[in-house]
C-alpha cells in the first residue's frame, strides 16, 4: 500500500475517533457503542500499518491488491453491524408493542368510562 | 405479558367480539349498531390501533369497551391486544371481526355451532356456500388459493379462505394466540401454526359485503407486494420453529 493510501486512512481513522469521541462527551453514544467504534479505528490503524500481515491475508483471500483486503474487510464489517443493528431494532419494536398493549390494557383496567 | 393472561377473572363470561379498529370513523357506529341491534348480547372489545381519524372519540360514546394503543402498532398487533383482554377477563369464546363493515354480525350465530361440536376455532369463508355480490380482486384470489394450499402442506389444516378475519375461537385458542400473534398480515401464518399445534380448525359458510368507506390494507401497492414474500417466509418459520420446539 502506498504511503499516501496510508496517510489517508490514517487520518480518517483519526478524524473518526475524535467524532465519536466528541459523540459521546455531548451524550449521543452510549460507552458501549463508543469502544466498539474506537475498536474500529483501532482495527483501521492495524491493517493499514501492518503490511505483512494485510499481504498475507490478501493472499488467503485472493484479492489482487491490499486495498481490496481492506475494502472486503470493511464491506464484512458493515454487514455485519447492519444485521446486528437490525436485531437490535427489531427487538425494540418489540419492547415497544409489549409497552403499548400493557399501558392500553392497564387503562380500560383503571378507567372506568372506557367500559359500557 | 404473561402476568396479564393470568390474572383471569373468576367469573368467565360467555362470549366476546373482539374488533381492530384503525382509522374507521365512518364505519364503526354502524357496526356497533348492527350488533347492538341483533341477539347477540356478548360485550363487544373494540382496540383502536392510534387512529389518526376520531374513531377513539367515536368509540367511547359507544356500548363497547375501548382499548387504544397510543400509537400505531398493526392489525396483528391489536387483535393480539384484545384477545388478551378478552383472556383476562375470562370469556369463554372470542370473535373476531372487522370494523369496516365487511363482516356481518348476523352471520356471527352461523360460526358458533361448528364451535359447539368438534372444531377450537371456526372460520368464516368467503368461498363455501352460495355466491354473494362480494368480489375478491383476481390476483388476491390466487393468493388466497396459493397459501390455502402452503397451509395444507405445512400446518395439515383444509381451509379455503385463510385470509379471512371473521373468526370464532374457543379460550383455549385466544390463550395461545394472545402469548404470539404475528404484528402484519398473520393470515396463513395464524392458521398454519394452529394446524401444527393441532387446534381443531373448521371453515363455515358466510356471507361477506364491500366496504361502504375507507380502503383495505392489502390496497396499497408496497404493502400488496411485501405480503406474499412475508406470508411465506413467516410460514415456513412457523414450522422451523415447531421442529426446534421437538427436539
Amino acid at each position: 500500500m502506498s504511503f499516501q493510501a496510508k496517510l489517508i486512512i490514517t487520518t480518517l481513522a483519526l478524524l473518526s475517533g475524535f467524532f465519536v469521541v466528541d459523540l459521546l462527551r455531548k451524550r449521543k453514544l452510549s460507552e458501549s457503542y463508543t469502544l466498539l467504534w474506537l475498536l474500529v479505528i483501532f482495527g483501521m490503524f492495524f491493517f493499514t500499518w501492518a503490511d505483512k500481515f494485510l499481504y498475507s491475508l490478501t493472499l488467503l483471500f485472493g484479492a489482487i491488491t491490499p486495498v481490496s483486503t481492506l475494502t472486503l474487510l470493511a464491506l464484512m464489517f458493515i454487514l455485519i453491524m447492519l444485521i446486528f443493528f437490525s436485531m437490535k431494532i427489531y427487538k425494540m419494536e418489540r419492547m415497544i408493542k409489549e409497552f403499548v398493549q400493557r399501558v392500553a390494557l392497564d387503562n380500560v383496567k383503571r378507567d372506568p368510562r372506557l367500559t359500557p | 405479558m404473561e402476568g396479564l393472561t393470568n390474572t383471569v377473572k373468576e367469573s368467565r363470561k360467555e362470549g366476546a367480539i373482539v374488533i381492530p379498529v384503525y382509522n374507521e370513523e365512518k364505519n364503526l357506529r354502524a357496526i356497533v349498531e348492527e350488533i347492538r341491534g341483533s341477539d347477540i348480547l356478548w360485550d363487544i372489545i373494540a382496540v383502536d390501533d392510534g387512529s389518526s381519524d376520531r374513531s377513539r372519540e367515536l368509540l367511547e360514546s359507544l356500548p363497547v369497551t375501548v382499548i387504544s394503543h397510543p400509537l400505531n402498532l398493526g392489525y396483528g398487533a391489536a387483535v393480539q391486544t384484545g384477545l388478551r383482554h378478552a383472556v383476562s377477563e375470562g370469556y369463554e369464546t372470542v370473535v373476531l371481526m372487522d370494523a369496516d363493515g365487511q363482516h356481518m354480525p348476523s352471520e356471527i350465530p352461523n360460526l358458533l355451532p361448528a364451535l359447539d361440536k368438534d372444531a377450537d376455532i371456526v372460520i368464516g369463508s368467503r368461498f363455501l356456500g352460495k355466491p354473494s355480490d362480494y368480489r375478491i380482486p383476481f390476483l388476491r384470489r390466487v393468493g388466497i388459493v396459493f397459501f390455502s394450499i402452503l397451509a395444507r402442506m405445512l400446518g395439515g389444516t383444509r381451509i379455503f379462505d385463510v385470509t379471512s378475519g371473521f373468526q370464532a375461537m374457543r379460550r383455549d385458542v385466544a390463550q395461545f394466540l394472545a402469548e404470539e400473534y404475528p404484528v402484519d398480515f398473520p393470515d396463513a401464518e395464524v392458521i398454519i401454526s394452529l394446524g401444527l399445534k393441532k387446534f381443531r380448525i373448521t371453515e363455515v359458510p358466510t356471507q361477506f359485503r364491500r366496504r361502504e368507506h375507507g380502503s383495505s390494507m392489502y390496497a396499497h401497492f408496497g404493502r400488496a407486494f411485501y405480503y406474499p414474500f412475508k406470508s411465506i417466509l413467516a410460514s415456513f418459520i412457523v414450522l422451523l420453529r415447531l421442529i426446534r420446539e421437538k427436539k
